[in-house]
């Protein structure tokens, strides 16, 4: 009933690739990104199963073997209480991991959810989210960080210890759970403005495209519109802002370690590492030069990875 | 002098049968001062088989017309009245699923803007499958085979090697063909293309004419062309709609139109059509001024305020559009013009 004139000749007729398999054609061939992904990857597992597969345990100390350098029994060597600096940097991992992945997380929550109302619904509500996100990227990051943890670390934590000995109850011994907590939360509260703005301008930009009205022309249902159509043109930027997210925040965790208010030791986390090292690097380099390295891979291998998600997901910009 | 009016019956249609009519259709936008007027009380009617060419100036509500009429309009802009009657059904009334049906399925469209139009993270085969396996049911590989045949039909060279590219792989007028082709894939009854060519050079505008025509001559479909351009499509179309400030001012066989251009705004579109050359910039230099702007409309005739033979009666009242002549195929909005055929 095609009023079309068939054709004569058949056509090889190849099923349409999607868009997430085509991205991953694209990404297998940016090098630098298949360099991050397979760091990623690394990191990941050694993340999971790394603490099980160390030779040493991460706490375990040896007193009698401080500080030696880099050799084959202790590959980073080992640190002034003599704890095997490789198992530490690799406990760090899972540290590292946790720490992204949970402020990301929640930084992603509280941006999407912002972005989207405030991009879809407009109005009043929508300046109430830009001026909470003007206000949470005015002010200096660490100095709100800080703040934060001065101010409720330690009344969170005092409070915490009148009401053990009060009344013996396990629950508030263990503060550890605090820093997290602390750490967390202030991180993701600083992380997520970035998140509600991209989500905001994909969500406002998409919504009067005129492909979307010409999907609607077609009498496609708001399903399929939203499947095909709304929702891969705004993911690609936010998976890439998550990508490079991680690695951000894994480098935030060793600023604020650095001043004080990351995890606490000892709990090994790459920032902790770091900022001891520091003091003593003149004498020890290894001690500093190890987790540095690892955070220094961890962050460009995310960013990398990034990027090459930027491309691969954005046809308009791939060669 | 005083004569009987004279007798308007219906302009005669092409096969006799209305496709699309629409009737009173008014579209408001709001405001911040409240609901303001964009398109009032329009009337157009398209017959089987037939090409209307509708011309006007940006912002007369040419697009939003065509929109409110699929009910496609964005959220602040609402039909308030009137009618669109598609193959005799009312299209602002009938349920969502039904209306979906309608779209795409009988109603095939053409955007203005090629360059947007297209979903960029899907490739075209797919976006031509989509309505072919939405609204024909076929399965994916059969709306491959024809999303490649489509291509072919629009003049697209090494079609089938097409199907797989981005719209970023493809050069403005290959990008416009796809968009015809999507338009066309379920065979619409009415194609309705809204300045399918203003992003294109000239030359390719006139390609792109011609490929329309011949496309309609086979598929034996109605076209509404929109444009600014009334040159470009005179050689398409049967019949022109003249629209200002969201009213049909002119309509008129395209002959009649050319030979005797009634409306004082018709004639000075005419008067601006630059002879043999590109210059667009000319256009309608020879009407001073600026349509009314929405929520601003004269309480009269809505071109008084820049018509050069405005008269008293212009400011107050508002004229029908009437029957000239061609036994009432040719009328035109403007008292002036009725008066000047009466004294004849
Ligand atoms: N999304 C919108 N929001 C607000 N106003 C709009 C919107 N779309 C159109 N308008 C207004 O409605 C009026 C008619 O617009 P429309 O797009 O129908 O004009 P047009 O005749 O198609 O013009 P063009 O030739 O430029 O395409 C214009 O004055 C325009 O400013
Ligand atoms: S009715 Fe009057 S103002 Fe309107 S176009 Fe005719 S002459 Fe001009
Ligand atoms: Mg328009």
């Amino acid at each position: 009933m095609s009023v079309v004139p068939m054709t004569t000749t058949p056509i090889e007729i190849e099923p349409p690739v999607s868009l997430w398999r085509d991205a991953w054609h694209r990404l297998r061939r940016n090098k630098l990104a298949v360099f991050g992904l397979i760091v990623v990857v690394i990191l990941a597992f050694a993340a999971i199963f790394g603490p099980y597969l160390t030779p040493y345990d991460f706490l375990s100390q040896d007193l009698n073997s401080r500080n030696i350098a880099p050799s084959l029994s202790h590959l980073f060597g080992t640190d002034d209480l003599g704890r095997d600096v490789f198992s530490r940097v690799v406990y760090g991992t899972r540290t590292a991991f946790l720490v992204a992945i949970v402020v990301t997380f929640i930084a992603v929550l509280i941006g999407v959810t912002l972005g989207a109302l405030a991009g879809f619904f407009g109005g009043w509500l929508d300046r109430i989210v830009m001026w909470l996100t003007d206000m949470t990227m005015s002010i200096p990051n660490l100095l709100l960080v800080v703040v934060i943890n001065a101010s409720l670390k330690s009344p969170i934590t005092s409070w915490m210890e009148g009401r053990y000995l009060a009344t013996l109850n396990p629950i508030y011994r263990e503060t550890i759970w605090v820093d997290f907590l602390l750490v967390f939360g202030s991180m993701a509260l600083i992380s997520w403005p970035p998140y509600a703005r991209l989500v905001r301008a994909q969500v406002l930009s998409i919504r009067s495209r005129p492909y979307i009205t010409a999907a609607q022309a077609l009498g496609l249902t708001n399903r399929i519109i939203l499947m095909r159509y709304v929702v891969p043109n705004a993911l690609g930027p936010l998976i890439v802002a998550v990508s490079a997210g991680l690695g951000t925040a894994m480098v935030l965790e060793s600023a604020f370690s650095f001043l004080g208010v990351g995890v606490n030791p000892p709990t090994p986390s790459w920032g902790n590492m770091i900022s001891d090292g520091l003091r003593v690097w003149q004498h020890y380099p290894h001690l500093l030069a190890a987790p540095a390295a690892v955070l220094g891979l961890a962050s460009v291998a995310f960013s990398f990875l990034g990027d090459g998600l930027n491309d691969a997901l954005n046809p308009r910009g791939a060669k | 002098m005083m004569m009987a009016k004279p007798i308007r019956p219906e302009p005669p249609a092409k096969t006799g049968e209305r496709l699309l009519d629409v009737k009173g259709l008014t579209i408001e936008i709001e405001t911040r001062n409240g609901p303001a007027t964009i398109v009032d009380g329009i009337d157009l009617h398209v017959d089987k088989g037939e090409t209307l060419g509708i011309v006007g100036e940006s912002g007369c509500g040419k697009s939003l017309t065509m929109l409110s009429m699929m009910r496609l309009l964005p959220n602040k802009i609402k039909v308030t009245k009137g009618e669109a009657n598609f193959a005799g059904r009312d299209l602002q009334k009938m349920s969502n699923s039904e209306l979906r049906k309608v779209r795409g399925g009988e109603v095939g469209f053409i955007f203005q803007d090629p360059m947007t139009s297209l979903n960029p993270v899907m490739r075209i085969g797919q976006q031509l499958a989509e309505p072919l396996i939405y609204h024909r049911g076929m399965s994916k590989a059969e709306a491959r085979k024809r999303a490649g045949e489509l291509l072919r039909l629009v003049g697209i060279p090494g079609a089938e090697d097409r199907l797989d590219a981005y719209p970023h792989e493809l050069s403005g007028g290959m990008r416009q063909r796809v968009m015809i082709a999507i338009g066309l894939a379920c065979n619409p009854q009415l194609l309705i293309a809204d300045e399918p060519t203003t992003a294109l050079d000239v030359t390719i505008q006139a390609q792109i004419v011609d490929l329309v025509k011949d496309l309609r001559d086979k598929l034996g479909m109605s076209v509404v062309w929109i444009t600014h351009d009334l040159a470009l499509i005179a050689g398409l179309v049967d019949r022109i709609n003249v629209l200002y400030a969201g009213t049909v001012v002119e309509d008129a066989p395209v002959d009649a139109l050319f030979a005797n251009p009634s409306h004082p705004y018709t004639q000075g579109l005419l008067a601006s059509i630059p002879k043999l050359s590109d210059e667009r910039s000319t256009r309608l230099s020879s009407i001073g001024g600026t349509p009314p702007e929405p929520g601003r409309r004269p309480k009269g005739c809505p071109f008084a305020p820049r018509c050069p033979l405005a008269e008293t009666i212009c400011h107050e009242r508002v004229p029908a559009l009437e029957g000239l002549s061609h036994g009432g195929a040719h009328r035109v909005a403007c008292f002036v013009a009725q008066r000047k055929l009466e004294a004849a």
